[in-house]
């Protein structure tokens, strides 16, 4: 089934079912839905592509056999940008108030012609009109404050250097971040393991560091009952250190948690490497990558008091279920306390 | 009961004409569950269907209520 959907939508699939969650950060995180994500849709992009006669999708990578990328194309059927990815429709969609793809194709084209991350730089702006820079869904006002970065204006260096900096210099409050580090699609308020994760991975708040999304979808795990998030978080945070050791892709790895594709890529690695590693040995490549990692972060000066969200995520209800962050610092100390 | 059901994902081509912003006008018994409604609109399970109403995610035995809206989509991830 990936493999019909990922070539047709790739990535972007998932605006519709987190905004149908209540769980898509919109207009810096004040809101869940974002009006008219209809139109940003990995559904109405794979539409607008095909009308235009853009791909919608060709092999992102050597080898590749899932296909998710695509080549976005404007009115004229010319290649604007590649690939339109689901997290960078939100954080230059979502959380601008901006739902229209033509305007996020090119918010995508500046990032990478400027060489910016498109999630860093969405929410950088998203902060700037929060705090009353621009209005939201002003699209030429998100363009030309992209543009900014490229031209090295004063502003346009703030902007650059992401939502942290955007946020200190407009004195702020909300500013979506742990360790510095932008937050991705998916609302602590909304999907707490998320939040579990954004809070403590090392490397700040990061959605490949542990996405509990899965576990929502396949219903698992309710994303708004407390109960089992930091487990949940935990045991993805773990697999997906583990994973990362050894330069698959994410995808790829979300298949390998069937027991016959994780046998197979076992065989795999013990045939190349000559080593005799068995299940459990995946788990404890995990948890050393997540200790070497902590114990970094612990000589640069970091403390139990930055694995945690911004303060607006415990006090400030987000619509439309009107919850706030619920996990409490003890038990997000619990979460990697190996 | 009636029940509006919008398709996601490429479940919208097994309905052929099916307009989006409309989505479906379905008819089910009274306290018909998810996996009847999954049933009725021949999703099979490796489709991996999940359906959300009133923006929570429904189970397989949970009932539905008449007039709801209903959005079907598949589960897959990554980004």
């Amino acid at each position: 089934m990936a493999g019909q959907v990922m070539p047709a939508l790739g990535t972007a699939g998932l605006v519709a079912p987190v905004n149908s969650m209540g769980a898509f950060p919109s207009y810096n995180a004040t809101k869940g839905v974002l009006e008219g994500w209809e139109k940003i849709s990995g559904e109405a992009m794979a539409k607008l592509i095909q009308e235009r006669g853009g791909n919608t999708t060709h092999v992102g990578c050597a080898q590749c056999i899932v296909h998710c990328s695509n080549e976005f194309v404007d009115r004229d059927g010319k290649y604007v940008t590649s690939s339109l990815e689901y997290e960078t429709i939100w954080a230059t969609g979502g959380m601008t108030g901006i739902d229209d793809l033509d305007t996020i194709a090119r918010l995508d084209y500046l990032c990478d012609d400027i060489g910016v991350d498109t999630m860093s730089t969405g929410v950088a702006v998203a902060v700037a009109m929060d705090a009353g820079y621009r209005e939201f869904g002003d699209r030429a006002a998100a363009i030309e404050m992209v543009e900014e970065i490229g031209k090295g204006t004063e502003f346009g260096k703030i902007l650059g250097s992401g939502p942290a900096a955007v946020g200190k210099r407009f004195k702020h409050h909300r500013v979506p971040v742990v360790k510095g580090q932008s937050i991705a699609a998916y609302d602590p308020r909304a999907m707490l393991g998320n939040g579990v994760t954004f809070a403590t991975s090392p490397m700040g708040a990061d959605h490949t560091a542990g996405n509990v999304v899965g576990e929502y979808l396949e219903q698992k795990l309710d994303p708004l009952n407390a109960q089992g998030q930091v487990e949940a978080s935990r045991n993805l945070q773990i697999a997906t250190a583990a994973m990362d050791c050894t330069g698959l892709c994410f995808m790829a790895y979300v298949a390998l948690g069937t027991p016959e594709a994780g046998g197979a890529l076992l065989k795999a690695i013990n045939a190349k490497f000559g080593t005799q590693l068995g299940p459990e040995d995946v788990p404890a490549m995990g948890i050393r990558v997540l200790n070497a990692e902590r114990e970094f972060n612990k000589r640069a000066g970091f403390t139990n008091q930055d694995d945690r969200l911004p303060r607006f995520f415990y006090e400030e209800p987000l619509p439309p279920h009107n919850r706030v962050f619920t996990i409490g610092g003890e038990e997000l100390d619990r979460t990697l306390d190996f | 009961m009636k029940v509006r059901v919008q398709l996601y994902g490429t479940l919208s081509r097994r309905v052929p004409g099916y307009r989006h912003t409309q989505g479906i006008e379905i008819e089910l018994p009274e306290g018909a569950t998810v996996n009847e409604l999954l049933a009725f609109l021949k999703i099979p399970e490796s489709q991996g269907a999940v359906v959300t109403i009133d923006g929570r995610i429904q189970k397989a035995g949970d009932k539905i209520s008449g007039g709801v809206h209903a959005r079907v989509f598949q589960s897959v991830h990554g980004g």
